[in-house]
């Protein structure tokens, strides 16, 4: 009988527990207990059984673990390369981010502008809008928004496959309800979102109704006389709340006026905003001019970024205020904290709480105001730009901002692209051009101008010398980081050596931006450089007659025999 | 017992630490076939383990200055491969599994030493693997770490964020879920006391 085929043993040995004997074949037992296991495994056949089988497993479970019966998948195998490659994905995703800023700025800025125009009397047939938005200069225009849209949306898209890529494989019932819900925000018209949704010259909720729900308003003027039990989300020009909102309001207008009651908070984006109602709870704005009017009662806090505050009603909790001026008549509840030019705390006003003024001079404060404290003033520090942490932020967004307009440039004309760097590394004629374009066409826009016959000429002149005055470094970025980089043989690679090249000289600049006299003179090369640059190619490519091995024009050299017009220009 | 990528490439380690790029090929071409190895058997679908690989040799760029030369780098490698599929395993349905149960009280069953012998005699490497498949998280990060790449205790304990005293108790527990998944009934982890 082997020691597997022996019976079970009765109770009255004491056995081994199994936590002992993996403990010990583990070697994870101190030395006293191991002898211990060790003397009794002799004696007892069913606990040296139990060692010999958990030692078994043990093995198994290695050797199963180690076989490889699978070889390296054909997807790791590429991962290197694919690495290596994963720097094109960026390049993508940073062109569909510039298409949707761009389109951004089109849809928020430009389009009300041309509508404002066309309200103001230049739609139709007239000569500015038919040399600017009809004419050959803008041929195309809306199938290039159509074609933002889509890149804006596409790259929407793709930042939520991205995400959800990995849970879609593995089949994910959450994800596929996730990127369905994506879709359909992305394909539903905005009308599906909301309750409910107006557009129109004039929309709003009339005095007899009630909006179960939210409300989106899109409109000129937009008017709220009814009750709505929701949020009201509202875009407009001018924005009356004259009725009963149980929700929050969150309002992008020209003007804004809260006469009625508003249940919860307010989040606005004005130009001028006045309450004269009540709030129930908080109101944070952006604006240029806010009144609380003596009738206006808000129930939380105020948080503001303005420039000028007249605060005459009640508020019910603290302030926060980023303002140039601020004048009190009113009550505070809680405390005032205050950033900006002046303070003036009139005799009707009432603060409660403490009062903290950061600001050019002290506040003025009439003598029949009730302050809990007096005001608490620091004199504002006007430290130099460069030893303020914000102005680094910002240099490092608009470097961001830049490289990405560059990006957009370059994929859209890289061709033209090619031809500016070939022609910016000529060196000399580009600067001796730029010198001339950055003071001639300014001068020569503004003489068209006088003429009436020339405005639109001097109009396009210089939007064409702003767009090159803001292209220019990236020109010069370009050939830095060809310099460091040497010549990009593809777009990709020129787009790889603007971004570098771009953050270098921005680099360097901000350094030399501190000393004023080279600041200003390293500024002005790289400007005239650049938009020199920008000319000679434009000049190249506006001379069709021009054939190989012929001279391209005043301030370039002869071409090379296999130089074609427009052509890339060999490494 | 031997993991495999065992050879300690240090002038590739030294290079790559350096951020030579093809230094860091060199180390992922001999080092992520076991990484590979290891990420599928401890997550439960081969395209985790492809992502789970790619994502240890990401990390492994990052953490790389972090690696104490004077240690074994297979042994650094492993324990971020550990602690990046524990990481990806408790994401995804730590609810689901026995990882919230309290081990000091949960009971474990004695096994009879006859047919648990019989049982592991009879099973094969395929059997094995087929069966780790059906193991909670937490067992299955348990036996990998330790019977694949040959982790101690106290690093189980690391990986795991458990006690290094319950280490043991998650081996075991492990070791009486694969028995149950291999012999498809409760007839040996039933099977009385001795």
């Amino acid at each position: 009988m082997t020691e597997t085929d022996q019976p079970l043993p009765d109770d009255s040995m004491k056995h081994l527990d199994e936590m002992s004997c993996l403990l010990y074949i583990e070697r994870q037992l101190d030395r006293a207990r191991a002898q211990e296991v060790s003397a009794h495994t002799q004696e007892c056949a069913a606990c040296r059984t139990l060692l010999r089988a958990l030692e078994r497993e043990s093995r198994l479970l290695t050797r199963a673990m180690l076989e490889e019966e699978e070889a390296l998948p054909a997807r790791l195998a590429q991962f290197q390369e694919r690495a290596r490659r994963s720097m094109h994905w960026i390049w993508t995703v940073a062109f569909g981010l510039a298409a949707t800023g761009v389109y951004a700025l089109y849809a928020w800025y430009v389009e009300p502008l041309q509508r404002e125009l066309e309200k103001a009397g230049f739609g139709g047939s007239n000569l500015l809008s038919l040399l600017i938005f009809q004419g050959a200069f803008w041929k195309g225009w809306q199938p290039m928004i159509a074609l933002l849209e889509v890149l804006a949306l596409v790259t929407v898209a793709g930042f939520g496959l991205a995400f959800f890529r990995r849970r879609v494989r593995r089949g994910s019932v959450l994800a596929l309800v996730l990127a369905g819900f994506c879709a359909a925000l992305v394909l539903q018209p905005a009308s599906a979102l909301a309750s409910e949704t107006r557009k129109g010259e004039s929309v709003g909720v009339s005095r007899d109704e009630t909006i179960k729900g939210d409300i989106f308003l899109f409109g000129d003027r937009v008017r709220i006389d009814g009750t709505v039990d929701g949020d009201v989300f509202l875009c407009g020009h001018n924005a009356n709340v004259n009725g009963h909102v149980k929700g929050d309001i969150i309002a992008f207008a020209q003007i804004l006026d809260v006469n009625g009651d508003v249940d919860g908070n307010i989040r606005a984006f004005t130009n001028t905003m006045t309450i004269r109602g009540t709030v129930a709870k908080n109101v944070l704005t952006f604006d240029d001019l806010m009144n609380l009017e003596a009738a206006a009662n808000v129930g939380g806090s105020l948080t503001i970024f303005t420039e000028n505050l007249n605060l005459e009603g009640s508020l019910g909790r603290d302030i926060l205020i980023f303002a140039k001026h601020f004048t009190l008549s009113g009550k505070v509840g809680g405390g005032i904290r205050m950033k900006g030019d002046s303070l003036t705390i009139n005799s009707n006003a009432q603060v409660d709480g403490p009062i903290r003024f950061e600001g050019n001079r002290e506040a003025e404060v009439a003598t029949g105001a009730k302050l809990a404290s007096p005001v608490e003033f620091h004199k504002m520090e006007h430290r130099p730009r460069y030893m303020q942490g914000h102005y680094y932020v910002w240099r490092v967004i608009w470097t961001a901002a830049f490289v990405l307009f560059g990006v957009v440039l370059f994929l859209l004309m890289p061709k033209f692209a090619e031809e500016t760097i070939a022609a910016a590394e000529l060196y000399g004629a580009p600067i001796g051009l730029g010198v001339l374009v950055f003071f001639g066409v300014p001068l020569a826009a503004i003489i068209a101008c006088i003429t009436v016959v020339g405005i639109p000429l001097g109009i396009l002149a210089g939007g064409f010398w702003l767009l090159m005055l803001f292209t220019a470094e990236i020109v010069v970025g370009t050939v830095v980081g060809n310099w460091i980089l040497g010549k990009a043989h593809d777009t990709a690679g020129l787009i790889g050596r603007m971004a570098l090249g771009f953050v270098l000289v921005r680099l360097i600049y901000t350094g030399l931006e501190q000393v004023h006299v080279i600041g200003l003179l390293a500024g002005l090369g790289i400007l005239m450089w650049g938009m020199g640059a920008i000319s000679l190619a434009l000049y190249r490519r506006l001379q069709p007659t021009i054939a190989g091995g012929a001279p391209s024009g005043p301030y370039a050299p002869p071409l090379p025999p296999n130089t074609t017009v427009g052509g890339i220009q060999p490494a | 017992m031997s993991a495999p990528g065992k050879t300690e490439a240090t002038q590739a380690i030294a290079r790559a630490r350096a951020g030579d790029a093809d230094a860091w090929g060199e180390l992922y071409r001999e080092f992520a076939p076991a990484i590979f190895r290891f990420c599928r058997r401890a997550l439960p679908t081969r395209e985790d383990a492809e992502d789970a690989t790619m994502d240890v040799f990401m990390k492994l760029k990052d953490k790389l200055v972090q690696y104490d030369q004077t240690r074994s780098f297979t042994a650094w490698l492993y324990k971020v491969a550990a602690n990046h599929c524990w990481d990806v395993l408790r994401r995804r349905k730590s609810r689901q599994d026995k990882e919230t149960e309290d081990l000091e009280n949960v009971p474990l069953e004695h096994p009879d030493p006859n047919q648990l012998d019989k049982l592991i005699e009879q099973r094969t490497s395929e059997d094995v693997r087929r069966a780790l498949d059906k193991l909670g998280g937490r067992a299955r990060m348990a036996l990998v770490m330790r019977y694949y790449s040959d982790m101690s205790y106290d690093e189980i304990a690391d990986a795991l964020g458990v006690r290094r005293a319950f280490v043991g108790v998650v081996l075991l527990r492990a070791r009486h879920e694969l028995r149950q998944a291999l012999g498809e009934s409760g007839a040996l982890a039933a099977g009385g006391a001795l």
